[in-house]
């Protein structure tokens, strides 16, 4: 019986070409540097244009590459399998059995918006070597909704046991996967400026900003700037005051729209089981995870948004997504505490989250163990900077106090929640992170002790979860020795069975 | 407070751990060597002689005596039948502990000096980490992989 093959959409060719090009941007921008932007086509020596031809000849190779994966790249269904194959010479074939298929998840750049296109890629239970298991580069939307029947059709009709009729059409099943879907969260304008205004990365757009300028300043005329000097002392203050205020509002504009081209109509949807985050303004993404894949749930505070009472939630997963960076998932980027829990409690019925007021905290004892170290190792630095600086090297000195602040800070937020088989940590860096996890779901733990701490009984506690490659770790630092092992015993298994038969 | 884990690492390891660490000296010392030479054929300053003298004498005392027999004395493990006890570390003693359901495949490698000394590492892994319990006595390496293997497929997940 032959079984009808499918293609890709033939924007597919140019599109991989693009995603190759992306990663030869870099080598090119080397290159265009070496030749010391030196493109004058005078022709004297024909070394010169060696780079420039092997880059053009590595680009040709690219596009034609393209070419042919998309040429020989075709998809099908047989005997319960999504059937994948491409390659010319190197025939690559993928058969992946439709109930080891855990998610789809959709990825459409502006290509794929303009026709109309999505990308796919395939999850599997097993995918855990970081590529998701088939990659469909651009389909269109009744393609991508065949597969996601094709697949599911058998998975109803094995999982119920023919207990539902399932013997329908494609449609009637995803209608009535659609009843089941429960939207969980969506952010609004209000919220994306908010986001925006208390991320993280405001600092390193006003750093950006801040390089921009000393760059643009280089090409203002010097001579006229000392003429103006005089001038400038004058209005000097509230020039600079302008400056300033004109440099924080651009990069906050920068801001803005960075979380607006990432973030726009962010939704998160619940449906059979699985969470489904869909979010982006030019590049939409969707991104599904299967409850069962969730490993861990961190809490993050920094410290501008614990003020507003506000947090970001992030998923850790056993799920690939797109890739390395999307096995953290933001689940809220940014949410009210006080919103927060309902959501999570509905989305994770296996957590508490009322979490305030009981946490085991760090003994007094422990209290210098997160300052004592770090100004001790400051103050060859201190010292070297005051002497060499006189004057304005003693600000150092308040180098010190910072991490002395922040020392006490990281002593008062510290603690760890154990209740029935949820650990909670809390930690701080700088952002304050609580870290949740089901003891079903916890790698590995250890507990940690240098000759300090060893001496003053106490031990810093980690908690590893599968996540990505490496696994995601919290670890809380200078607990009592006691709680660490208490932390240690809660996660043995059998020990009492094990004294009594021993 | 928990008790001292059962199991040390053979007195072999330790020996093989002082190897290592004559190995990495006599790296270093070779590379002291070519820069006393050079500072001899170009006249730099003598300091270098005796910095390059007193790296490799505290090399040599750190890799070759002191780490390995701290390291050594601090290495301790457990396998029971529900979950894998280690205890590790030079200056930070780590106590790690793998419940035996994690536990997705062990290991055992042998480079050309532990099968010398007819001694062979043993690596744990799970779906997020790998623990090696280095320096176990060859035909113990293999009973205990076959062990953990064994111990790690009829644990069932309980919780």
């Amino acid at each position: 019986m032959m079984y009808e093959k499918y293609r890709l959409h033939p924007i597919s060719a140019f599109i991989n070409f693009l995603k190759a090009l992306k990663e030869l941007l870099f080598p090119l921008i080397i290159l265009v540097i070496v030749n010391g932007f030196n493109f004058k086509a005078d022709g004297k020596e024909i070394w010169e244009y060696i780079p420039l031809f092997i880059f053009l000849l590595v680009v040709i190779f690219y596009l034609i590459s393209g070419i042919v994966k998309w040429f020989t790249f075709v998809y099908w269904f047989e005997d319960n399998e999504l059937r994948v194959e491409y390659g010319l010479f190197v025939k690559k074939k993928r058969y992946i059995p439709f109930d080891r298929i855990q998610s789809f998840n959709y990825k459409e750049s502006i290509f794929h918006r303009i026709f109309g296109l999505v990308e796919v890629t395939v999850e599997t239970a097993g995918s855990t070597n970081g590529r998701p298991e088939a990659e469909f580069t651009a389909i269109t939307r009744e393609a991508a909704a065949r597969i996601e029947r094709e697949t599911k059709k058998l998975n109803i009709g094995q999982d119920k046991d023919g207990e539902i009729n399932v013997e329908i059409g494609g449609a009637k099943v995803s209608d009535q996967l659609q009843e089941e879907a429960h939207v969980i969260h969506k952010m609004s304008a209000k919220d994306l400026l908010l986001l925006a205004t208390t991320s993280n990365s405001v600092g390193v757009v006003i750093a950006g900003v801040a390089a921009l300028f000393s760059q643009i300043a280089e090409y203002i005329p010097t001579d006229w700037i000392v003429e103006e000097i005089a001038a400038m002392i004058q209005f000097g203050f509230i020039f600079i005051m302008v400056i300033i205020f004109l440099a924080f509002l651009f990069a906050w504009i920068l801001s803005v729209m960075i979380t607006f081209i990432n973030y726009y109509d962010f939704t998160v949807v619940q449906e059979n089981d699985r969470i489904i985050i869909t979010r982006g303004l030019l590049e939409r993404k969707r991104i599904i995870i299967p409850n069962n894949r969730v490993q861990g749930i961190k809490i993050i505070e920094n410290p501008l948004r614990q003020f507003f009472r506000y947090a970001t939630v992030v998923v850790e997963s056993a799920s690939w997504g797109f890739g390395q960076g999307d096995t953290k998932i933001m689940l809220f980027p940014l949410i009210s505490k006080k919103e927060m829990s309902e959501p999570l409690q509905y989305l994770f019925p296996q957590f508490t989250f009322d979490l305030e007021g009981e946490f085991v905290r760090p003994p007094k004892k422990s209290r210098p163990h997160f300052y004592r170290v770090y100004i001790l190792s400051l103050i060859p630095i201190i010292g070297l900077s005051s002497y060499f600086f006189y004057p304005a090297g003693l600000l150092s000195i308040f180098l010190a106090l910072f991490v002395l602040i922040m020392g006490l800070w990281q002593y008062k937020t510290n603690g760890y929640l154990i209740s029935g088989n949820q650990l909670t940590l809390r930690y701080r860096v700088i952002s304050r992170v609580t870290f949740i996890a089901e003891k079903k779901r916890i790698q590995v733990i250890q507990k940690r002790q240098n000759f300090f701490q060893k001496r003053k009984k106490i031990a810093t506690v980690q908690a590893t979860v599968m996540s990505g490659l490496a696994g995601a770790t919290a670890r809380v630092p200078h607990l009592d020795e006691s709680d660490a092992d208490a932390i240690l015993s809660w996660f043995e298994r059998t020990r009492g069975i094990n004294k009594e038969s021993a | 407070m928990r008790g001292e884990l059962e199991y040390k690492i053979p007195r072999k390891g330790l020996t093989v751990w002082r190897l290592y660490g004559l190995i990495y000296t006599f790296f270093l010392s070779v590379i002291a060597g070519t820069i006393s030479f050079l500072t001899y054929q170009f006249d730099w300053s003598a300091a270098i002689y005796f910095i390059s003298a007193s790296v490799v004498l505290i090399a040599a005392i750190a890799l070759i005596w002191l780490f390995p027999k701290i390291r050594w004395d601090h290495w301790r493990y457990e396998v029971r039948e529900q979950e894998i006890e280690i205890q590790s570390g030079l200056f930070v003693v780590k106590r790690t502990l793998i419940p035996m359901v994690r536990v997705q495949h062990v290991d055992t490698m042998q480079g050309p000096i532990l099968k010398k000394y007819d001694l062979a590492n043993i690596a744990i892994s799970t779906a997020a980490t790998t623990h090696v319990i280095p320096m176990l006595i060859t035909e113990e390496a293999d009973h205990l992989r076959e062990r953990i293997s064994e111990l790690a497929r009829v644990a069932e997940d309980d919780v």
